[in-house]
Order: structure tokens, then sequence, then C-alpha cells
């Protein structure tokens, strides 16, 4: 986590955000590149890392967006970010280590023409349109391409339709078992849309505070990581699997153990209802 | 929603210059996309093109009705359009997809019927709920009779609501919408899965069985992308809900039809690019 998350008055500015949460993830997936220059697979959990902090900036993106209202609800604005991010991820895994940027840059033009037609052609005239679905599709193509490479240790194509299957105790090269043939991006686009869409659904409202989304949103992301992480132990070796779900699930519980206590900081009030009881002859 | 800064101001109103651009933005796409790759590449995009119209002109008439549906305070299926359109689109995309190696078209219709069947038990499914579980009846507040029918509706609708329940129109719109989005899905994935089919070993240097996960896959997942797209820009058209075919906001289909058409092709020509550069 390298957004940070604490109360300012008034909140962290969008900017700020943006920008913390674009430069974190880039970091985070070229972090992932050390996986190639040291003949490693130590390094995968980075690209968890890069989820979690490319989610953490798309949901406030999300939060900006339908602050104006655009009756489509909450769900959908996490959807467009993931269908647009995977078109241009799939394409920018093919331009090797210059993958990230190009996934960004890419990402960048098809969300711009996309809030270009919402804006225009479709009428909607909101403010934030145009650049909320640039930042969201280049949130859905970084975020994917973390996942691709926490799971794959890589995010080149080669990396991602390479698997291997072992037979009689023959290794032979498979594309079946690979993160794209055995559609394992399918799983992973929805981990990544699911977890950037509920937290902005699930702390709006008059009592919403930028704090604790984005401690759930977190939340979600290492929630999601967990997912991935023991997705990975098929494609890379024991060791940096288990490093990167123990990293998840530190994360996780760090976060949720956060979350709890800022639900309970802006709660009314709380009661600790515990289980039911057993009532012996009730 | 918290801050609520500035309503939308999406009206049935067209912007024609908008959509003068729009359309001059697909021809340059089609026109790159002619220069990259002539031929098989070319027919894909028409087909991803023709395919994403579908998708966003079916959508217009899923009977819509989000959270107020849900307190059977307006008609429709109590859900938002991403999802419905994502519902009954990827059923007809798998139905179409078990259905791929018989040709284009009785794939199309198989994703088509697919579709559909999703959305006629979704809608029925609804009016059940609605009726013997909520007790309301089923009335259109947008018209006075049920085009189809002829069914009088003011004396069914409570006061206050905008109707509820699912009207006969309503659900033959929500057949119609699955039938339209799960063909417009299917053909999307056809004519990606021949592109990649051909031209995937070539760029992989593979065998073609060994890249046929990779080209089901990518072809796949870029269905399902382009499927997501077309679906929340008409969810913007309509902004959230509407009723069916009978509906005043179903007249503003000519622009999610430009609107989808850019984006299709748009998204398109990237898929097409993966195995053309």
């Amino acid at each position: 986590m390298t957004v940070k998350v604490e109360v300012i008055e008034g909140g962290i500015p969008h900017q700020k955000i943006m920008i913390a949460g674009l430069v974190s993830t880039l970091v985070c997936l070229y972090l992932t590149y050390l996986n190639v220059v040291t003949n490693t697979e130590m390094f995968a959990f980075f690209g968890g890392l890069a989820v979690v902090t490319a989610l953490v900036w798309g949901s406030h993106t999300i939060k900006v967006l339908c602050s104006y209202g655009i009756g489509t609800g909450v769900p959908s604005a996490g959807m467009i970010a993931f269908g647009s991010g995977v078109i241009a991820m799939l394409l920018a895994t093919k331009f090797g280590s210059a993958a990230p940027i190009v996934a960004l840059v890419l990402a960048a033009v098809i969300g711009f023409i996309l809030g270009y037609i919402s804006n225009n052609i479709l009428n909607m005239k909101i403010p934030a349109m145009v650049q909320a679905l640039t930042e969201m599709a280049v949130v859905g193509a970084l975020s994917l391409m973390g996942f691709a490479a926490l799971i794959t240790g890589g995010f080149t194509f080669a990396d991602l339709t390479a698997g291997e299957v072992s037979m009689f105790g023959i290794t032979m090269g498979s594309t079946e078992n690979s993160f794209i043939g055995g559609g394992l991006i399918a799983a992973a686009f929805l981990l990544g849309a699911i977890a950037i869409q509920h937290p902005f659904n699930a702390t709006l409202g008059p009592g919403w505070k930028q704090d604790r989304m984005l401690m759930l949103t977190a939340e979600c992301g290492f929630l999601s990581m967990i997912g991935a992480a023991i997705m990975s132990f098929a494609f890379i070796s024991m060791g940096a699997a288990m490093l990167s779900l123990i990293v998840a699930i530190i994360g996780w519980a760090y976060t949720y153990n956060q979350y709890i206590c800022l639900s309970k900081r802006d709660a009314a009030s709380w009661l600790d209802a515990k289980p039911i009881p057993e009532m012996e002859g009730h | 929603m918290s801050a609520v800064a500035a309503k939308p101001q999406a009206g049935g109103a067209m912007n024609p210059t908008a959509m003068g651009v729009g359309v001059v933005m697909l021809l340059i796409i089609l026109a790159l996309c002619w220069y990259v790759s002539p031929g098989a590449g070319l027919m894909a995009l028409v087909g991803v093109i023709i395919g994403g119209v579908l998708i966003g002109f079916g959508t217009h008439f899923v009977p819509v009705g989000g959270a107020p549906a849900a307190m059977g305070q307006a008609p429709g299926i109590a859900t938002g359009v991403a999802m419905l359109a994502a519902g009954a689109g990827l059923a007809g995309l798998f139905g179409g997809a078990w259905a791929a190696e018989q040709g284009l078209l009785v794939a199309t219709i198989t994703g088509g019927v697919g579709g559909g069947l999703m959305m006629a038990i979704t809608c029925m499914m609804v009016n059940f709920v609605y009726v013997f579980g909520m007790g309301i009846p089923s009335a259109s507040g947008k018209v006075a009779k049920d085009p189809i029918t002829g069914d009088t509706q003011a004396e069914f609708k409570s006061q206050g609501t905008e109707g509820h329940g699912l009207p006969f129109v309503s659900f033959v719109g929500g057949v119609v919408g699955g039938f339209l989005g799960g063909a417009g899905g299917t053909i999307i994935y056809l004519e990606l899965l021949t592109l990649y089919e051909a031209t995937l070993p070539l760029v992989m240097k593979m065998r073609p069985a060994e890249v046929m996960p990779i080209a089901v896959t990518a072809a796949g997942m870029f269905a399902v992308g382009l499927f997501l797209v077309n679906a929340v820009l008409t969810a913007y058209n309509i902004t959230g809900t509407i009723e069916g075919p009978h509906d005043p906001k179903f007249k503003r289909w000519p622009r999610a039809i430009v609107a989808s058409a850019v984006a299709s092709a748009l998204c398109g020509f990237v898929a097409i690019l993966i195995v053309a550069l």
C-alpha cells in the first residue's frame, strides 16, 4: 500500500490519488520484471500489489464519476473499466518489457474515445466523464496485467500463453495450461471487476468517508490477490507462490481489521452480536 | 449517490456534430484496418461492428427497472442494464460457442435463442415474484394500453408509482432484446475465432491444434469485453432504466447505434491488431 489512507479534512484530492496510484502501479509492475533479471519467480507478488494500488485508484475514480448520479448503477462502471481494459491489456502483452507502458497508453486512448462517445454522441454531458472513463480503462488494463504477473510471474504474451503439462514424468509445453489458454484470464477479470465496483457501492451514502472506502478497496484487492495467489501455484515455483499467498493473507488481515475499525468509528453505535448461543432445553 | 453535483442532462436530443465525428471515426478505423489487414481482418472487423450494433440495439428492448423496480415502484426487472445485458449476452455467447462448428448462421441463431431463453426465464420468474411474492399486478406507467394485447393499464397502476411488474409488452421486449444481444455476442466471438484460428499458428509459430485454446479464450475474452462496453454505453444512453420497446426512451436508439458502432470498431480493431502486428 503506497497510497496513504488517512483522514484529512475534505479527504485526499483525486488528482493526488490518481498520480500516486498510477506511479505505484507501474513501479510494482516493473518490479515483477526483476523475475527476468534475477532469473527467479520470487518477485511475482509485486503483481498483486500492483492490482491493489490500481484498484484503490480505480475505486476513487468510480466515486468521482458516480457522484454525478449517472443512473446506471455503480457496477456498470466497474464492468466498462475491465471490459475496455482487457482489450488494451491483451494487445499490450505483445510488446515485451514495454507492455505496462503500452497498456497505459492504449487503454487511455480507448477510454478517451469511449468517454467522448458517452459524453457527446450519447449526450451525457457529465464533466468528469471523459477523464473518468480514461482512468478506468487504464486501471482495468493495469490490474489485469498485475494479475497476469502475479499468477505467471511475467506479463509478456509468451509468458501468458506458455504452460506445461507433465505426463509420465515427461514435461511438455501445452498452451491449454497457460494463463490465457486455460481461461484463468476470465477469473482474473471478474476478481478485479468485482473488487473495483464493490467498495463505492457498499459505502456510498450520506456517511461516505474516503478513507473507509479506500480501505475497503484495499481489502477487496487483497482478497482477490489471495484467490489469484492460489491460482499461481499452477504456474510458478512453490516458494514464490507461497510468498504471494502469505503477502496477500497478511495484507488482507491488516486491511480487514483496519476496515472494521473505521466502520466502528463511523457507525452511530454498534453491537458485537455473538454467534447464536446454544440454549439447552429451550 | 452521495454528492449529487449535477443531474445528467441526457435528454432525447441528438448531437449532430458528435454523430458526424463518430461516423468519421468509424470510417478512419475501417480504413486503418484495411491498411493493416485488408482481407480477413477487415471482414472480421465488419462482423464485430455488426455484432456490437446488435448488442447496443437489443439492449434497448430489455425492461430494466433498477432499484425502483425492486421496491415495486417502477416496471421492469430489478437490476441494472449492465447485469441484465451481460447475463443475456453471455448466456447467448455460451450457447452460440457450442454450435460454433456448425457455421455462422446456425451458431448465431443458437446464440440468439440462448440469450432469448435466458431473458424469457428471467422475465417469467420476476413476474412470479412480483405477482405472488409482492402481491402487485403488472402495469405500465408509460402507455395507456399495452401495444400488443391492448389491455388497459391505468386501473392496475398504484398511485404514486410509475407502474410495476412486467406487462406483456415488456416481457416480449425482454425476449427480443435477449435474442439480439445473444446473436450479437456470438457473431463477435465467431468472427474473432475464425480470424485467430487462421492467423495465430503463423504468429505464434505453433501447430493449429496447439493454438486452439489461446484462440478460443482470446476470442471469448474480447467478446466479453466488447459486450460489456456496448452494454454499458447503451445503459448510459437510456440513463439507467427503460420499460421496453414502448418506452419513449426507446426512440434514442439511433444514438446508441452510432456509439456502439464506433466503440465496437475501436475495440475490434485492437483485437485484430494482436494478430496483424
